[in-house]
């Protein structure tokens, strides 16, 4: 495996601590190593493929290599001959299924579960075959957009490494013979049925819980226990607070300036991509619409909301009871629940500078809104709901509703228990993976297998089944194991945060023998064969009514049932009993850092670690693929490494908490909270598939094994030590690097002291270089001055000449993309939808280092201020399809050309795999298939290809076509509709029938090319990105390219591109120093 | 000194050159009509089907419309084979005992397809689009042939790039009335030039360059 370069060298960290504060202007940085500005990085950056030159090192001599050449352009003449298709078939349907049009898509209304809630989404289906997942536009949770993970989850219907039969003791069993053994059981519990219990997680779906009520009932003495790793411990959830549990709902568009404190509201909410929509609009900045909101963020970590924050301050995770108390005081809420001022340790300077300004603007906000994170302690919470009531903002921009998902009646923690008393003797899981997620302190693992190993005489004592879609580490601890059907082929119900139900259906019938929940339920129920539709049909028929049939196939074809929301409460009580606050005055270091647990945001809590989509995904900041780090900033990485040698990316540390130790890779984090490391989970699994283990052994660590019970979000008291280690990391922070020729780096330019006297550079030319690639302003600076983001525009000033001649774009249809950095949140939907549309291919960690990730469209992070406190910037780059693109000059093929429409196209088949266009693109977008990736073979695999964009093979240049499939098809879907209502319009008698049909005709052609999306824009949740025809003066993405903030990336190199942004505006307090306090 | 080489020597040299351009000009011109041959197009070429259907006996002998096997042309890129279903509208009625359509009786019984070998078959780098053409004007028959005159399906053009650029770059020379597009015996007017440009007008044609842009095709 190759050692990355770029991780591999040290840090200059003073120095470059010193030459950011000598830094004359804002300075924008991808990575600490770009800072570091030394010859090495440069070197790498100057390579176009910096890792290609080790493939020459291999053993094979150079007479071997011209040996195989020249065989294979011998055979290559052979082949290239004459090549006849195969003689295929056409199978055509036996009765066609109602509404199928072979070529043209369906879609159905459906929701994916995520721990527990439903998100309502929108699947595409083609012949059959479920393709691609869209956010439905009518469901609360999703308003059309679809996260990372939605996008992700038609790759694990696919998934060749799901279970496919019953499985026993890990052979192939069928469903009578589990059958053959669990109703003989269920008989003998039907009087008693202690001993009978089942393990589920978060459940909302209102049939599930009725048959699990059924269950109880039926088994008089049996059990339900709940886990899920993201909801524990039950007593300190959020909602308990009151003294009836209520789930807090907020709405963003009724606030004028919003507090966090430690929420990650933009990502990690059931609500997250509702609320990541309702917060963006409050921040859309245009010159006819000068107003924003304001964020305030509390935080430890380095989250996506606070990279959108206007003042983030960065606090150890001990601090937030003081920081929070301390607010409520100056709120003026006191009595019992704030303890005397004087007991409430101060804060610093600084600190409280920053609290008191957020108070005195919360205050002053006509509308405002607290939100507190759901890993934060009662009292926290308590103090929230106490300050929102007080800024009035209940009922306002604040709502609560009864807890969606009920109580736990008993925890995993009860069942282990009883587990150890031998008061199981039958368990039943039912989907999830506690023997790999239980927190540390509870034995669940090793219990399960003693259940399941036990025996009397030769027979095992007792029953142990796990219903999942892999035979994960919970499976291979239980006696049988039954395959559990994916969402898209199983019909059930789910509601939603705020308690919206949805209908889930199936779009394809089970690939394999599995199971859903509800039909292994109604197994329980002694109707081992009633199919799904039938357990939700009945239930929802009690409850219907009219008539049913018409109200089934209504809320089938909208995805939500009507009239499920929950309806709101007023009466609002904290319960009397809640803790009080309690404060630490211990400064963390290495030697007691705090420690933070967090789901992985590809890998979540480890349900997704085997989709591979989702771990070659770079997560955000870092940058980091298929394995996950420890983040630490970089102050702690001096502190580890000493100042001369602060730890880099990949060092490996060695962590001791509670009487455990766990040893993992760091990545270092500008940004994140002095002397915090932050663990994310879901990695270091050890079964359930291929991609999750790299050559048998995990990937990444497991943090689950520092993670306890009484404290699964933070905690003190871990120490960390360096280990003096390395291990390679698969980060592609540093690729495909823009604007950063060696000596004419834009670093280097805003660094001026040291750099001016450069030999061959002058003032001028340092300015002309420097090409401002993220332009930001205050909303105060934008309001004052709607020029200042041309302003910084230096093509305006210094144009160069064209060669070309400039292309006729005066007819039909013109292409363009607009891409708002005020409205980005960084989250990734837009990459993992472009590559389900796209086939795109993954190529592994080895080829992620050398920097042959295949994402058609990437999310730059640029820095910017102190490496200690950075403010963070959002940049999506897909292809920029250049008027004058430099790509097409270069193919000796003709393979990319340019299309009257604007496009730059790429025709794979002509592709003979030179890379000049490569080479000569400036914004580094293009991609190239150094070997075989796209998986032509897995039976399953194949079948979620789209079928309208070709599968591209070895040696072929690829990129973003700004989705030339959905535009070829919406272009003919435009010329089939508006043409047929010309041709009425001709044959129309009345003059005034021919005006009006041909009127309808145009505006048909308008609408239906203003409803096309390509698919980043269709699944970004915050619409910040937006495309059209710019000839339609009406159409936004036309109106967009209109702004004053509107600006091109490098359009000094007169490269005229199609893709442009809108700079990225904030809107900080006029008190406060803008960015992060750390 | 004595000379190496003999005086002819120079003479066969030049002619050599001459000969080898032939030669390889030669090599090249063959391997361009292979290549544009129906031993590599498959054009003209019968194939066995599992149920011998004529065209012939269906569209010319009892005038049934090529939309009513083939009902998805006008609205999707694929024309749609009409499924077991559409063949016993008429053949659960008609032609009951008949041997040659067993076949056709046995799936519709155990509800397993019939498979058809595929006549016209475009490189999968194509996205060629029915419905897109014949909203433009393109007849059934400028492409597929006359299909009324065969008994068995075969491919009538060459289906090779050259060939669809040839439409391509000159609309005009084919385009037709709207209801003259599933005519299986239409003749081109001798006026056509004049007809077709005034179609291409009123169809609302792509200007030609853009019909012929990579990736109106290939994507």
């Amino acid at each position: 495996m190759p050692q990355d370069r770029l991780v591999n060298n040290t840090l200059p960290l003073s120095e470059i601590r010193h030459r950011l504060a000598a830094a004359d202007g804002p300075t924008y940085w991808r990575s600490l190593q770009e800072l570091s500005c030394t010859d090495e990085f440069r070197q790498s950056i100057a390579d176009e493929f910096p890792a290609l030159g080790e493939r020459f090192n291999d053993s094979t001599s150079r007479r071997e290599v011209l040996k195989i050449m020249a065989a294979s352009l011998a055979l290559l003449g052979i082949t290239g001959c004459f090549y006849k298709h195969p003689q295929e078939k056409i199978v055509p349907y036996v009765k066609t299924p109602d509404q199928t049009i072979p070529g043209l898509p369906l879609y159905f209304a459906t929701a994916m579960p995520m721990n527990g809630y439903g998100i309502g989404v929108l699947a595409l289906s083609r012949e059959g075959r479920p393709l691609k997942i869209e956010g439905n536009p009518d469901h609360p949770a999703s308003l059309g957009a679809a996260n990372a993970f939605m996008q992700a989850s038609i790759l694990d219907l696919y998934d060749p490494d799901r279970s496919r039969t019953v499985q026993r003791s890990g052979r192939t069993a069928t469903w009578s013979n589990l059958l053959g053994i669990l109703n003989p059981r269920l008989q003998t519990k039907l009087t008693n049925g202690s001993g009978l219990r089942l393990l589920t997680g978060t459940i909302t779906s209102p049939t599930l819980l009725s048959q699990i009520q059924q269950f109880l009932q039926r088994y008089p003495g049996s059990q339900c226990h709940q886990y899920d790793p993201l909801h524990t411990p039950d007593g300190e959830l959020p909602k308990n607070i009151f003294t009836t549990p209520l789930d807090t709902l907020h709405d963003f568009t009724k606030a004028d300036v919003i507090l966090t404190i430690g929420s990650d509201f933009l990502t990690t909410h059931p609500a997250s991509l509702r609320y990541a929509r309702q917060f963006i609009d409050g921040r859309r900045v245009r010159q006819d619409h000068l107003k924003m909101n304001r964020l305030y963020v509390i935080e430890s970590a380095m989250t996506l909301t606070g990279s959108m924050a206007d003042h983030r301050l960065a606090i150890a995770p001990s601090d937030f009871q003081l920081h929070t108390a301390r607010l409520g005081h100056m709120l003026g809420i006191g009595g019992d629940v704030v303890p005397e001022s004087r007991s409430v340790p101060s804060l610093s300077v600084q600190k409280q500078h920053w609290l008191d300004t957020v108070a005195a603007d919360l205050t002053s906000a006509a509308t405002s809104l607290i939100i507190a994170g759901a890993d934060q302690p009662p009292s926290v919470h308590a103090m929230v709901h106490r300050i929102n009531q007080r800024l009035n903002n209940i009922g306002r921009s604040v709502y609560h509703i009864d807890s969606v998902a009920p109580s736990a009646q008993h925890s995993l923690k009860d069942l282990v228990t009883d587990m150890q008393d031998g008061n199981v003797d039958t368990l039943l899981i039912l989907g999830g993976n506690p023997a790999y997620d239980a927190p540390i302190d509870i034995p669940f693992a090793s219990m399960l297998q003693n259940l399941s190993t036990q025996r009397r005489g030769r027979d095992y004592q007792n029953l142990t089944i796990h219903l999942g879609t892999h035979a994960n580490e919970t499976a291979w601890n239980c006696q049988w194991h039954i395959p559990q059907s994916h969402y898209l082929e199983s019909w059930g119900d789910i509601r939603a945060h705020d308690g919206t139900a949805s209908i889930i259906q199936p779009l394809i019938a089970p690939l394999f023998a599995s199971k859903s929940e509800w039909e292994l339920m109604e197994t329980l129920l002694d109707h081992p064969d009633r199919d799904g539709i039938e357990s939700i049909r009945n239930h929802w028929a009690k409850s219907v009514t009219s008539d049913f049939e018409t109200w089934w196939l209504q809320t089938l074809q909208r995805g939500t049932i009507d009239g499920t929301s929950a309806p709101l409460r007023k009466d609002l009580t904290l319960r009397p009993d809640l803790p009080g606050f309690s404060f630490s005055d211990e400064t963390p270091h290495p030697e007691n850092a705090e420690i933070i647990f967090a789901p992985d945001p590809t890998a979540w809590t480890g349900e997704y670690a085997n989709n591979a989509w989702l771990q070659e995904l770079p997560k955000p900041f870092t940058k980091l693929t298929w394995d996950n780090a420890i983040a630490i900033n970089v102050r702690m990485a001096e502190n580890l490494g000493g100042s001369a040698r602060p730890l880099v990316d990949g060092h490996i540390v060695r962590v001791d908490y509670q009487g455990r130790s766990l040893e993992a890779p760091v990545v270092i984090l500008p940004g994140q909270a002095d002397g915090v490391i932050a663990m994310t989970l879901g990695y270091g699994r050890t079964h359930g598939g291929t991609v999750l283990t790299d050559d048998g052994a995990p990937r990444g660590y497991n943090a689950y094994q520092l993670r306890t019970s009484a404290r699964p979000w933070v905690d003190v008291g871990a120490r960390v030590t360096f280990t003096g280690r390395i291990v390679p990391l698969a980060i592609t922070r540093n690729h495909h690097a823009m604007d950063t020729a060696p000596g004419m780096n834009s670093i280097e330019q805003s660094l001026k002291p040291q750099n001016i006297a450069q030999p061959g550079i002058s003032e001028e030319n340092l300015e002309l270089h420097n090409r401002k690639i993220v332009r930001t302003a205050t909303l105060e600076q934008f309001q004052q001055n709607q020029n200042v983001i041309q302003n910084l525009d230096i093509a305006s000033r210094k144009p160069l000449l064209s060669l070309y001649q400039p292309w006729n774009y005066d007819h039909g249809l013109q292409w363009g993309m607009s891409i708002d950095q005020t409205a980005c949140i960084g989250c990734n939907a837009c990459i993992v939808a472009c590559q389900a549309e796209n086939n795109i291919p993954v190529v592994g960690k080895e080829q992620v280092m050398r920097q042959r990730e295949m994402h058609w469209i990437r999310i730059d992070n640029y820095f910017s201020g102190p490496v200690d406190s950075p403010s963070v910037y959002h940049q999506p780059v897909p292809c920029m399809h250049c008027e004058n693109a430099p790509c097409e000059y270069v193919c000796p093929v003709g393979a990319t050309t340019h299309s009257d429409e604007g496009l730059n196209e790429m025709t794979y088949n002509r592709c003979i795999g030179t890379r000049y266009c490569s080479n000569n693109c400036p914004y580094k977008v293009r991609r190239f298939n150094f070997f075989l990736y796209s998986d032509y073979d897995s039976n399953t695999r194949r079948l979620q290809h789209n079928p309208d964009v070709s599968v591209r093979s070895r040696g072929v240049m690829e990129k973003c076509t700004y989705c030339v499939q959905r535009i070829d098809n919406t272009r003919i879907e435009m010329e089939k509709q508006v043409l047929d209502l010309r041709e009425q319009a001709r044959l129309a008698l009345e003059p005034a029938d021919q005006k009006r049909l041909l009127l309808a005709a145009d505006e048909r052609g308008r609408q239906i090319i203003a409803g096309l999306q390509t698919a980043c824009q269709q699944s970004c949740p915050t619409q910040a990105i937006v495309f059209g025809d710019l000839r339609d003066p009406q159409s936004q993405v036309a109106r967009l390219k209109r702004e004053p903030a509107d600006y091109g990336l490098l359009t000094d190199l007169t490269t005229k591109p199609r893709t442009t942004y809108l700079a990225r505006f904030t809107n900080p307090h006029p008190d406060l120093a803008p960015g992060t306090l750390a | 000194m004595a000379y190496v080489f003999h005086p002819l020597t120079n003479t066969i040299a030049k002619a050599g050159v001459f000969v080898a351009v032939l030669l390889i000009g030669g090599v090249v011109w063959v391997a361009a009509e292979i290549e544009r041959s129906p031993w590599v197009s498959d054009a003209g070429v019968h194939r066995n089907q599992p149920i011998p259907f004529s065209h012939e006996h269906h569209v010319r002998g009892l005038g049934i419309d090529c939309r009513y096997c083939h009902n998805s042309v006008t609205e999707s890129a694929s024309a749609g084979m009409p499924s077991t279903q559409v063949c016993m509208t008429c053949h659960s009625k008609i032609w009951t005992n008949a041997a040659v359509l067993e076949p056709l009786r046995q799936s519709w019984e155990t509800g397993t397809p019939i498979a058809w070998q595929r006549v016209h078959n475009l490189p999968d780098y194509v996205y060629f689009n029915h419905a897109a053409h014949i909203t433009k004007g393109v007849g059934c028959t400028t492409c597929h042939g006359q299909v009324d005159r065969m008994p068995l399906m075969l491919q009538a053009a060459a289906l090779n790039m050259e060939w669809c650029l040839t439409c391509h770059r000159e609309p005009a020379r084919f385009l037709r009335e709207r209801e003259d597009i599933f005519q299986p015996d239409y003749q081109l007017p001798p006026n056509q030039m004049e007809l077709g440009s005034q179609l291409a007008k009123r169809y609302d044609l792509l200007p030609p360059q853009l019909m012929q842009n990579c990736s109106l095709c290939h994507r």
